[in-house]
């Protein structure tokens, strides 16, 4: 072990200095007395050093993608190139307003114009819409598309229902129930969808059939087409969770497979920062039947200009404010013009290639529950580990004194003690050798250490059920507990 | 191409190697051969000085704010953000990181949560905010939503006034319940919210929550917002803020505000046509079970030591899926630092200064354009901060506009909307004044807007 993060005993902010005076800020004239501040925000007041001093601080004690491997499964923490971050600074992205008049703003119509038909390509569904702000907000998005499809058939009344797989995302089920529908889970088989099942629940009642392939569990979903087949027979649509797609750029894509809508997620297959929990990046790809209803505007180009355009008479309307996370699709763009036809490819292969190695080689130390050819991610069981005490959680917070981060733990629900890896294509083999080496450490450590766990870190095992049991949200609610003691 | 994969000689050899196989073309053996594609049809990659050059070219085709006049704003600000924002986004242990799912190794990006939330806080006079959501109008969305875990009915009342964009996405938020949305008119003159239909419309107890906005869509401050809560009772009321103005204006916690949301793009972030943006969020803490999205909780660790975490993770789409209270994932948390770095670096004082300097300018602003004929500026008579509505006596707003753009004038933001079958809505504009305008662009705006409304004057 050669790993301790930085361990600040740095106060909170409003400890640092005392707030502003009480009183209240400046009159502002013909604001009405009613409607005035009385007294000034509470907060301290701080010069700049300071408050950059804090901040580079706190920095320290978090782990990124540029600190250490961060092996998350379905979350694909990817290398984030820094010529995107400095591309998405030039005054020509950053000081564009999103009302600014089309003939102002032609270079970023381009470009978005540009990434569209781009990843047309690699989803294989015929219009790409950049809204989304997230993948989540993508996948209640393609949901309002197909409830609108089936409000303009008249089936708006009889299909009233979402089928999703037991290993789907939890936003899938989540998504559908805001855009209304009824959700039913199809059980799956050796990890993939078991097409029997799902057989028997597609009805003249399914909107829509929600799957992620290659899925949760790591497994492409070979039998694809003729699930396809079956849900196009019973009349409804195949949704694209595009989670995972990175494992199949340029091998297969979401139109091959048939599906009718996707959403993709910029900030895991296409290298956006995930910034720590967010921004991301959606996008929200249609075949003919639900084009119609994408978000407006649409960008249109004619001859050489590009323009805005509204009148889509079928269109759900607007799902955000302005058109699109344009700051993310420049480094996406970016990333997806450097890497070109082939270099995806590559991407894809050697992700696949890299998770089948990991997995070959840490299923020497606990069970895999489903066969061992894996696409970007393989699933591990920690259950064994309960015969000496021991839990996944343990394993995963005596992983992080390793300076590794760990991989997404109990997730997919339907194995027990589960743990979740995805070493994307930006880990070398010398990174993922460290990896395994850690992870052989970890999972052959007494129990005793794996217990106290963490202890290189700048705090030491966290108890998260206190934090929900006595939840202390904000400083006013410290201020309220300490006066209390 | 990229320096981004490995590519030393011999290692991909040896991961085939190991797991005995020749080919990566093995690990696709479950993918069936009618399932696969032959080309995208995308261009070769690229290395790095020429895909910098690909997109400065295109860059290069825009024209950025700074080279006009620019009065364009509506809750997207075009300001000024200090260097020392991005000294801190660009640590790349925070912007490279992950959801923080490991809270021991994330506590940086934690604790700058829970200070966000707490700066949110104590901002709008609420009790508790969330992590943050996409956007303004999203966070409006799920405040709907919210309002309707806390009250029943089926009729949620927001401004006539409101930007359409922001009612197309409530629209869509409600949609999916089968819930409705539904227009509070104003008064012409002042464009204040018509007490007497939220009062009736609430008797019908068919209201699930009221939306108020502050400024509302017209940039004015509508005076009669305090009393909404006596008169809706525990009809939720939600308050959709500007957190500048906050700096200035009672906290809507104070007035009776069940929810406060707003856009917080405008503290330290580039507007970047449009995104990433800043959904903020805040409620009471008795109905914090209800609320959406990620929230940051202060609790102990091992050692007793203070430490932070997600928490109340029950309401989430992980855990509670179909019941989750939204789907949201991702969020804005690096935004969402931005916001707090920004709110930390200006401090209390320099923000209500800033806001001060801002509401002096669209004074100056106001009276240069008041005694222009043919144009009603400000449109309504009700206070305002930075914005202000204008109206056009003739001639359309999207000429008015394109004449003052020839003239490097960014005049302001036509509130009608777009999409064509839209019902037909006088020809306003909404104006800002922004912080990279002065005496100089202010005059050159009421000069343009004077030639541009005589013009148009002469071809009627």
């Amino acid at each position: 072990m050669t790993f301790r993060q930085a361990r600040w005993d740095e106060p909170a902010i409003w400890d640092l200095a005392p707030s502003a005076a009480a009183g209240p800020p400046i009159a502002i004239p013909g604001v009405p007395e009613r409607l005035r501040r009385k007294a000034a925000v509470r907060w301290p007041e701080l010069s700049e050093p300071e408050v950059v001093r804090h901040f580079t601080r706190l920095s320290q004690m978090n782990f990124g993608i540029d600190t250490s491997t961060y092996p998350l499964g379905s979350c694909t923490m990817k290398y984030n190139p820094k010529v995107s971050e400095a591309l998405a600074r030039r005054r020509g992205a950053a000081n564009l307003h999103p009302d600014q008049p089309e003939e102002t703003v032609q270079g970023a119509l381009e470009m978005l114009w540009r990434l569209e038909r781009l990843l047309s390509k690699v989803t294989g569904l015929p219009e790409v819409s950049l809204q989304p702000a997230a993948g989540a907000h993508g996948e209640y998005a393609a949901l309002l598309l197909v409830r609108s499809y089936f409000r303009d058939r008249g089936e708006s009344g009889t299909r009233a229902e979402v089928l999703l797989p037991d290993t789907a995302h939890g936003t899938n089920p989540a998504s559908a129930a805001m855009a209304g529908y009824a959700t039913r889970e199809i059980p799956s088989k050796n990890g993939c969808v078991d097409v029997a099942a799902l057989k028997a629940a597609l009805s003249e009642r399914t909107a829509c059939f929600m799957l992620t392939n290659p899925n949760t569990a790591g497994l492409f979903e070979s039998d694809i087409l003729e699930i396809a087949e079956a849900v196009h027979a019973s009349g409804a649509m195949l949704y694209y969770d595009g989670a995972n797609l990175n494992a199949i750029l340029g091998i297969t894509h979401p139109g091959r497979m048939g599906f009718d809508v996707a959403h993709l997620n910029l900030h895991k297959t296409f290298a956006t920062p995930h910034g720590g929990g967010g921004p991301g990046a959606g996008v929200l790809a249609a075949g003919e039947k639900l084009a119609p209803y994408l978000p407006v505007p649409r960008i249109v180009k004619k001859g050489r200009k590009f323009h805005l355009d509204y009148d889509r008479p079928k269109s759900i309307g607007k799902i955000r404010r302005g058109y699109a996370s344009f700051g993310l699709d420049l480094r996406a763009y970016a990333f997806a013009l450097t890497h070109g036809e082939e270099g995806l490819r590559h991407v894809a292969r050697r992700s696949v290639l890299n998770s089948n190695y990991a997995g070959a080689k840490l299923g020497k130390f606990l069970p895999r529950p489903f066969r061992p050819l894996v696409k970007h991610e393989f699933v591990l069981s920690g259950a064994p580990l309960k015969e000496r005490g021991v839990r996944t959680i343990d394993l995963a917070k005596r992983l992080l004194d390793e300076g590794v981060h760990a991989p997404t733990v109990y997730f997919p629900t339907l194995v027990e003690e589960s743990i979740m890896v995805e070493l994307p294509e930006t880990e070398s083999r010398r990174d993922i050798d460290r990896f395994i080496a850690a992870f052989e450490r970890a999972v052959t450590d007494s129990p005793e250490n794996l217990h106290a766990a963490p202890r290189n870190l700048a705090v030491r095992r966290i108890d998260e059920v206190r934090a929900a049991r006595e939840p202390l949200l904000s400083w006013k609610d410290l201020r309220g507990a300490s006066a209390q003691s | 191409m990229s320096r981004w994969i490995s590519d030393e000689p011999g290692e991909e050899a040896a991961l085939l190697e190991a797991l005995g196989i020749a080919s990566i073309d093995e690990l696709y053996a479950d993918v069936p051969k009618k399932a696969r594609i032959g080309r995208m049809g995308l261009p070769p990659g690229r290395d790095e000085p020429e895909v910098v050059a690909e997109v400065d070219r295109m860059l290069e085709r825009n024209k950025p704010y700074s080279h006009f006049a620019n009065f364009l704003g509506g809750r997207i600000a075009a300001r000024y953000v200090p260097a020392a924002i991005d000294a801190i986004l660009t640590r790349s242990e925070f912007y490279t990181a992950y959801t923080p799912y490991q809270p021991e190794a994330s506590q940086g990006m934690l604790r700058a949560l829970f200070e966000f939330q707490s700066l949110w806080v104590e901002m709008t006079g609420l009790d508790v905010a969330n992590a943050s959501l996409y956007d303004g109008a999203t966070a409006a969305g799920e405040a709907l939503l919210f309002c309707r875990r806390l009250h029943e009915g089926h009729r949620f009342l927001v401004p006539a006034s409101l930007p359409w964009e922001e009612k197309s996405v409530l629209h869509n938020y409600a949609s999916g319940p089968g819930l409705t949305v539904e227009e509070i008119p104003y008064d012409p003159r002042t464009g204040r919210l018509d007490l007497e239909f939220i009062r009736h419309a609430v008797s019908t107890k068919d209201v699930f929550g009221v939306l108020a906005d502050l400024p509302n869509g017209f940039g004015h401050l509508d005076e009669g917002i305090p009393d909404l809560k006596s008169m809706i009772g525990d009809v939720p009321l939600v308050v959709s803020a500007d957190p500048l103005a906050l700096s200035v204006l009672e906290p809507p916690g104070s007035f009776g505000a069940d929810v406060v949301v707003g856009e917080g793009q405008g503290f330290g972030i580039a507007p970047s046509y449009g995104g990433p943006l800043l959904g903020l969020f805040a409620c009471r803490k008795e109905h914090v079970r209800s609320a959406p999205g990620r929230i940051v909780g202060a609790t102990l660790d091992a050692e007793g030591q203070r430490a932070f975490a997600l928490t109340l993770v029950t309401r989430e789409q992980h855990i509670r899926r179909s019941r989750a209270t939204s789907n949201i994932c991702t969020n804005e948390s690096l935004m969402a630092l931005a916001f707090l770095v920004y709110g930390s670096v200006k401090g209390p004082r320099g923000l209500a200064e800033l806001q001060s300097s801002l509401a002096e300018k669209a004074r100056t602003l106001a009276s240069a354009l008041g005694g222009i004929d043919g144009l009603s500026a400000p449109r309504f008579d009700s206070p305002y901060l930075s914005e202000f509505t204008i109206e056009l006596g003739r001639g359309t707003a999207r000429d008015f506009l394109d004449r003052l753009r020839r003239r490097r004038v960014l005049g302001g933001h036509a509130l009608a909307d777009p999409r064509p079958g839209a019902s037909p809505e006088p020809e306003r504009i909404l104006v800002s004044a922004t912080d990279g305008v002065g005496e100089k662009e202010i005059q050159r705006y009421a000069k343009a807007a004077r030639a541009a409304i005589g013009s148009s004057g002469g071809a009627a």
